[in-house]
Parts: C-alpha cells; structure tokens; sequence
C-alpha cells in the first residue's frame, strides 16, 4: 500500500529535511516519492509537523520491579474509565495495556524498559509483549552479580569476562547493558549501607570504579551499540555532583551514557546544605564528548520510585507516602519500591530546577535525552508538560513563580533564555536515541527506515498539540488518530545477538548446578516462551 | 477421543465453545475461578474482561492474604537463590504447603557459600501441632513458641528482640537471639498457608526491625505457585491482583466483592467458567448456576452445561509458570507433549466467538 502524508512540516534532522513537503510510505518503510505514482490513501497534513515516530530511551516500563509496584499500590490505579470499544484492556490502569496506549498517543514508537534482571529476563519480556503498538528494548543488569564479581576477583581476562557479558544479553534478549550503583548491591548484602566510586566490594576486593570500567570496556569491544548504562553512586544524596563529575571522568575517552542525571545534580550549599550542581555538571557533559546523559526530569505530584539500586530504596524507605514499600534482595541487583510524593518546597524545587538546567545548558542535544526516569522523577504522562517548559521561558517563569524562592536563588535557571526548537525536540527524542541504540532503521523519515511516523496538528499550546498526535503511524499502519488508538497491532522487543561462546555455556552450567542446585535451563527460555507473531526484532553489533 | 461435550452429549470443539460463549455473553454476572499456566491465566482475563466476569483463583482465599500483604503493608524480601548462598540462620514461620518442603530439605543439605558457616541454624515459629521440618535425620530445628498463635507468637518475639517487657515470654528465645547475634544473613520462610494477615505483618515488623542495625530478610514461598503466577499476570494485566471484576466494563480489584466462592455460594454469579488441568482437584459443581469446564478429562463432567478436555501445563504442552525455586517465572517444556489443547488455546476459542469490535489480545 502506497500512503502519502501530504502537506505538512517535516522535520527530520537526521536527513537534513526541514520544510513543507510530502512524506510517503510504502507498506511498512519509508519511500521516496514515486515518480507520478498515485498513493492508495492521502492524509492532508497541512498545518501539521511531521516527525518520525519518538523514542524514549529510559523508561521502567515492565519487568519484575514495576509489577511489584503495581503490586503495591492498587490505590494509586484505580480505573475509571468505561472501555472503549477498540482497544481491549486500555483503561486498565498502569497496566501494559494502558501504558503502549499512552505513549502512541503522544507519537512514541518505541521505549527501552533500561533494568531488566537478567534473572527475571522472562518475566520482563512477557510484559513487555502485553504493551501493543509499541516496539520495546530492553539493558540487562550486570554489575552486583556474583559471577561477574568472582571473575574480577579472580582477575579473569577481558575476553572472559566479554563473554559473559556476551552470553547475557543474548539469553536475556538484551539491546544493551546496565550498571545500577556498582556492587553496592553486593555491598548491601554484607551490611554496608553507603557506597561510593572508589568504595570495595566486601569479600571480591573490586571497587566500583573497576566494575564500571570492565563493562564500559567490555561493551565497546563487543560492539554493543549502546555504550554502557550507568547508574552512579550515591543517588540523590546531597553533594552528588561529585561522584557524577568523578563518574564522568572515568569516562576516559570511552563511550559511557550516564542515567538519571538529574538525581545527582545536588551541590551542599546554601542553609539546608542541599542545592543545584546542575552548571557545574552541565559544563562537564559540554567538555567530554564521549559522555551522553539523559534527565531524569522532576515533575510535581505523586508517583512511586522503582529503582535496582536496592542500598538507596533502602535508604529512602522512611520518605515513603503513603507508608509501605517493598525491598528485595535479588540475585544480583534486586531493588525496591518506595513510592513518594515530589512537593513544590524546596527540596523538590531544586530538583525541577536541576533537571530543567541540565536541559538548557547542555549545548548539544545529541546528548542530551529526554527522560524522567518513569515513574521515578514523573510519569511519562507529563511529557507533554515538559516540552513546554522546554520550549517556552514563559512557561517556565509562570511556574517557577509558584516555587521555592530561595532553592531558585541558587540555581541559574531564571538566568536561562534559550527555548527548545521543534528541530532540537525531534533531534532530542528521534535522531539521538536512535543513533544511541543503534537503531538504523528509525529515528528518522529517509527512505528505508521503518515507517515509524508521528503527524502534530500545530497549536500554540505545545502540551495539547504534543500530547494528543493528530496521526500516529506505526510500521505504516495508521495507529492514532486525533488523539485516539484505533486498534492493536503488536511490536517487538528489539535485540542483538552476540553469539555466546561455547566455553562460557558450560561454565554458567557448572555455577549454576553448583551455587543455585539448578541447571542453566531454569534462567533461560526459547523464544516461543513469548506468544506473539514476532516477539523480537534483530539489531546488529557494530563489527569488530 | 471425544474432547469436547454439550451436556452428556460429544461435540466438536468448536461448537463446544460457542456454546460456552453464548453461555457467558448472555449471563449478568459471569464468573471464571483458574488454575493455569501464565498463558492460560492471560487468556482466562482478557475472556473475564470481553464477558464482564469477576475473576479468581482456585486457591483465591489463601493467595488473597499473600497479595494483601503487598497490596497493604509492603515488606522485606529475598530471591531463593540468595537464601541457598546466604542464609545462615532460617526460621520457618508456621507450616509451609508441602510443594516448598524440597527447598527446605535442600537448605538443610547444603551450607551458604557466602558465609563461614559450615551449615545452618533452623528454628521454627509455630505450636505443638506443627508437623518438623524435613531436615533430615540428625538435625531438628528449634520451636519458638509463645501461646497457641502464630501471630502472638510474632508479636512476642519482636518486642523481646527490641528489649520490650512481655507478659509470656518465647520459647527458646534465648537460643533464637544467640543465633541472631551471630548470623549475618537470616531469613524468614513464609506462606500464607497458617499465617494470617496479621501475622504476616507482624513478621514484617520484626524484619524491618533486625534492619535497623543488621540484615534480615524475608522468603516469600506462595501458597500456590500458578496462584503466585497469576497475581503477576494480573496486575500487569489489569493493574491489580485477583480478585477483580470487568462487570463494570473496567477493571476493579476488591478482594471481597469478586471472592469467585462467595459469589456462587451468595448465588450472585449466573454463569461459572471453572478452568484447572490438574487431576487432583476435585471437579466444581453446577449446584444450579450454569457451568462451563475446561479440566483433564475424558468425560462430560456431571451438571456442567459444556465439558471442553484440555491438557496439562508442563505435561500435555510447553508453559510459563511461576517458579518458587527462583521466584520469578519459568519456561517448561512438555513432558509427554499430547493433542489435548492447552487452555490458553480454547479460552481463545471461546472468546473468538463473543462478539467484540477487536480480537482478543492474549
């Protein structure tokens, strides 16, 4: 089927085609226009602006954690909608259903879900395939686990330890690898309940440090498009901004992504020793090219913090509103839920403030990614929200004059002026993430690429003109219309396929028979485990 | 060999489930009562919302207590796989439901490789009538016993283990603190199967409180495993765990309200689906209220107004369960693969002949 989007304003920076044109769609790609070729359907797009369909690259979508959060929390979803007619399941609050529902109607086609256990691969991959619409990906968590661990200890060979990492995101059906506050989950369970870069593991004899640059190291050999996902250190914790400054120093000239920053642009001034680092961490991300960031942004409200970092959930338990939470101390990583309530006082105002700052003064939005760390800086429902407060200083200003005076006092963001364009939005959440993930095939509107397309009727008001897409087409099959689904359909879960090494199999079934009293067929599954058409999309590794 | 029966009479499947599906299009308050894999489980749901049935799981009451326990209060919990490498003092708390009791025997048999503790101590929280624990010949495990309720019995404990006065003091408690004292990694086996909800809680409580300067944790050990599988499919579903209703046309989660049990019995529900491969259970019974089986079996079952034969999860197909043994799902492959169906596959069936604007998504 030959479909025309016609009229409309493309921005598609990854092309360098910025202008009113006609974008075309053969069945599932990207076309160029045929010569004198008639389309089978027209859509007028006039007064529209045509982008490709977005990509949220951190966003804890499903996986044993969000369940149990979910789990914890029937309150906070209850349902209230009556069903509509198409879309089964969609008024399910929080639910999978709901949640590839949510992020078509803004224009997303794809999210990565950035912490699945290794251990509970499975499980992640059997929500995210209950979330229509949407392609998924998913970073396997490396970095507590016992056998990486042993092997640093026991100064295993980088090709060793490349193999394991190998084998994991294969097994795991992995896009890429994440470290989540290395070894402290470890630590945790020796008692310790603090842990920084330079910190040891007890009983390995690893620092965090180490851990860090072994898979940063590990992933770039390998060619894992990705570069390594890190969860820093002391999370949230006032002065955090030097362990993110450190973190980003290791980087070495290596590629490293760090998450969240946002939750670790904390300096120590001011009366209550608690203030926005966002310059001082701003100006470092300029400096070092081979560093990407995304937010992590704060938005008021109530949500529930999902996070492996078990040490910190640990330590944030008595922040918990309403009062409940669970902590898990999980093969590896584990994690907790402690949900939580962002105030405009002044703590929470000087994390808004922080997430908005990094935004606006990291120059280069390849960069720089758009996340909240769903849910645990806001719902990805705010997105919308947010791109105003982006792209409009007023916007900001109004809000900022409801907030805490004196935590603004020592942030620079009233000192910002510079307002997001509709080009460096569709750089920021289309042509980066995919450059990022390595996902050729989107990202962009070149002929070729999946016709992952989101058409916005244009409005003054940028939160309802981002926030319910006029057209939303996934693989070329037209998905949301003026705001609403009209039907399923059923993406993939995107992943490479490094091939495992023969000798590490037989040494995880060794461990596992020996630690665990398991075989390794227990932690691993086939694909027809997840019953969907096409459970998974190939992606290839950079070649060696 | 016949599958499919309409009253005592063989019909072909297919006819089987559209006479299912009439069954429960027509009813005003459907209900569904499972016990499945992870897939069957998924298809039974989005069958209760196309319907809008309540739905719950055979073993509805004693699970309800164990996702209360998220649902409410939260708490402190370990992998399976940690407590066979860390655990160096176990306490069961009150009698676990046989399918763990292998854990237990393992956990006896082997020492924690992360600790210097060449094997473990185990204490169990209970009264004189708890059965031992299968630790083998040589070893018992210390009761811990104050009064005839596991709750109090918590209680107790907890408020001697934080230096408060109490009016009867533990049984043993002197032996539980040494070996708490010297344990870097306690754990606390649970189910719901003798532990209420207060219990429960109680042992969380005293978790929380062992944290405070050391590390305890808690080993959640489900009374049913398909019933654990089943509160995780249904929340990511739904949002919520079993007991849930679509009556409303949206999901509702009320663990009283849509008790599959009370409803029948309350003659609330006009229409039965009662899905369960396992042989041992005792087949359901009409006791007026028209009903629909999906069961093992190679006969129309007695009252049932449609008999559908389907096979075992992890015998007759492959299947995802949930796994206490690494508590989180798991992938089986067939014992003895057969023809009979799984459920999944007729709950899809009888759905595909509701009428709905969209097909079924599971």
């Amino acid at each position: 089927m030959l479909t025309k989007i016609a009229g409309g304003d493309i921005i598609d920076p990854a092309n360098g085609r910025i202008g009113k044109g006609d974008l075309w769609i053969s069945d599932e790609a990207i076309a160029e226009a045929p010569a004198g070729g008639e389309a089978d359907r027209t859509f007028d797009a006039s007064g529209c602006i045509v982008m490709a369909g977005a990509i949220d690259i951190h966003s804890h979508i499903g996986g044993g954690n969000v369940n149990t959060a979910r789990l914890l929390l029937p309150e906070q979803h209850a349902a209230h909608m009556p069903r509509p007619a198409a879309t089964p399941l969609s008024n399910a609050g929080w639910s999978t259903f709901e949640t590839g529902c949510l992020y078509a109607r803004m224009g997303f086609t794809t999210v990565v879900e950035p912490a699945m256990s290794p251990y509970a691969a499975l499980h992640t991959h059997l929500e995210l395939a209950d979330i229509p619409i949407i392609d998924k990906a998913t970073l396997a968590i490396l970095g507590n686990d016992d056998f990486l661990l042993s092997m640093m200890r026991d100064n295993a060979s980088p090709a060793m330890i490349e193999d394991y990492v190998a084998w994991t995101v294969a097994s795991t059906r992995a896009l890429g690898v994440k470290v989540i506050n290395a070894g402290a989950a470890a630590a945790f369970k020796e008692n310790v309940r603090t842990f920084a870069l330079d910190d040891v593991v007890p009983s390995y004899g690893v620092s965090s440090r180490n851990i860090v640059k072994i898979l940063q190291a590990a992933v770039d050999r390998l060619g894992i498009p990705h570069p390594l996902h890190v969860h820093c250190n002391n999370l949230g914790a006032a002065g955090s901004a030097d362990t993110a400054a450190a973190t980003i120093a290791a980087a070495d000239g290596l590629p490293l992504h760090l998450a969240h920053l946002q939750f670790y642009g904390y300096g120590t001034e001011g009366r209550r020793k608690f203030s926005s680092a966002a310059a001082r961490l701003a100006e470092l991300v300029n400096a070092t090219p081979e560093v990407t960031i995304d937010i992590g942004q704060v938005m008021f409200g109530r949500t529930v913090t999902v996070s492996s970092d078990v040490m910190r959930q640990f330590s944030a338990r008595g922040t918990a509103n309403p009062k409940k939470f669970v902590i898990h101390d999980g093969d590896g990583n584990g994690g907790g839920i402690v949900p939580y309530r962002y105030r405009p006082d002044y703590y929470g105002t000087t994390q808004w403030a922080v997430g908005l700052e990094l935004f606006l003064l990291i120059d280069d939005p390849w960069r720089v990614f758009f996340t909240t760390d769903h849910p645990n800086g806001a719902p990805f429902t705010v997105y919308p929200q947010l791109f105003k407060l982006l792209m409009s200083r007023d916007s900001r200003n109004e809000m900022a004059a409801g907030l805490s005076k004196s935590a603004l006092g020592l942030s620079t963001l009233a000192s910002i002026d510079r307002e997001y364009t509709f080009e460096e939005i569709a750089i920021m959440t289309r042509a980066a993430p995919a450059k990022l993930l390595g996902l050729a095939d989107r990202g962009h509107l070149g002929a070729g690429a999946v016709a992952d397309v989101a058409v916005y009727r244009q409005d003054k008001d940028i939160t309802k003109m981002l926030g319910r897409a006029a057209l939303v087409f996934k693989n070329g099959d037209l998905v949301v219309k003026d705001g609403e689904i009209t039907h399923y359909r059923w993406g993939s879960a995107l992943r490479l396929d490094p091939p495992p090494e023969g000798a590490m199999v037989r040494r995880l079934e060794d461990f596992h028979q020996q630690r665990y009293g398991l075989s390794l067929d227990w932690f691993t599954f086939p694909d027809t485990a997840i019953t969907r058409e096409k459970p998974f999309g190939e992606v290839p590794c950079r070649s060696r | 060999m016949a599958v499919a029966w309409i009253g005592n009479r063989e019909a072909p499947v297919e006819h089987a489930a559209e006479h299912a599906a009439a069954l429960l299009a027509s009813s005003r308050c459907p209900v569904i009562s499972f016990d499945t894999d992870i897939h069957g489980t998924r298809a039974a749901i989005a069958l209760a919302e196309r319907v809008g049935a309540a739905y719950d799981h055979l073993d509805g009451k004693a699970l309800a207590l164990e996702a209360a326990l998220f649902t409410d209060k939260g708490g402190m919990f370990v992998a399976p796989g940690e407590v066979r490498r860390r655990a160096d003092v176990i306490v069961v708390v009150g009698e676990l439901p046989e399918v763990h009791h292998g854990l237990v025997a393992e956990l006896a048999e082997t020492a924690p490789d992360f600790s210097s503790a060449s094997g473990r101590a185990f204490f169990l929280i209970g009264n004189a009538e708890t059965p031992t624990l299968p630790l083998g010949d040589t070893r018992k495990a210390i009761l811990l016993l104050c009064g005839a309720d596991l709750g109090a019995t918590l209680a107790a404990l907890r408020a001697q283990c934080a230096g408060r006065q109490v009016a009867a003091r533990v049984e043993n408690f002197d032996r539980f603190v040494g070996a708490l004292a010297a344990a870097r990694f306690p754990v606390f086996l649970f189910s719901s199967h003798t532990a209420g909800g207060l219990a429960l809680e109680m042992l969380q409580g005293l978790i929380a409180d062992l944290n405070n300067e050391g590390r305890a944790s808690a080993l959640h050990l489900p009374v049913s495993e398909s019933g654990w599988g089943a509160v995780l499919a249904s929340t990511w579903m739904t949002g919520f765990p079993p007991r849930a209703s679509f009556a409303r046309g949206f999901p509702e989660f009320d663990p009283w309200r849509f008790d599959v049990a009370r409803m029948l019995a309350g003659r609330e529900a006009d229409c039965h689906l009662w899905i369960s491969a396992r042989e041992s259970l005792p087949l359901p019974e009409s006791n007026g209220v028209p009903l629909i089986v999906l069961a093992k079996t190679s006969k129309p079952v007695t009252g049932a107004e449609v008999t559908i034969a389907i096979g075992e999860a992890r015998v007759d197909h492959d299947a995802v369960v949930y796994s206490a043994r690494t508590g989180s799902l798991r992938s089986v492959a067939a014992r003895s693969a057969s023809q009979q169906p799984s459920a999944a596959t007729v709950l899809r069936l009888i759905a595909g002949h509701v009428a709905a604007e969209a097909p079924s998504p599971c």
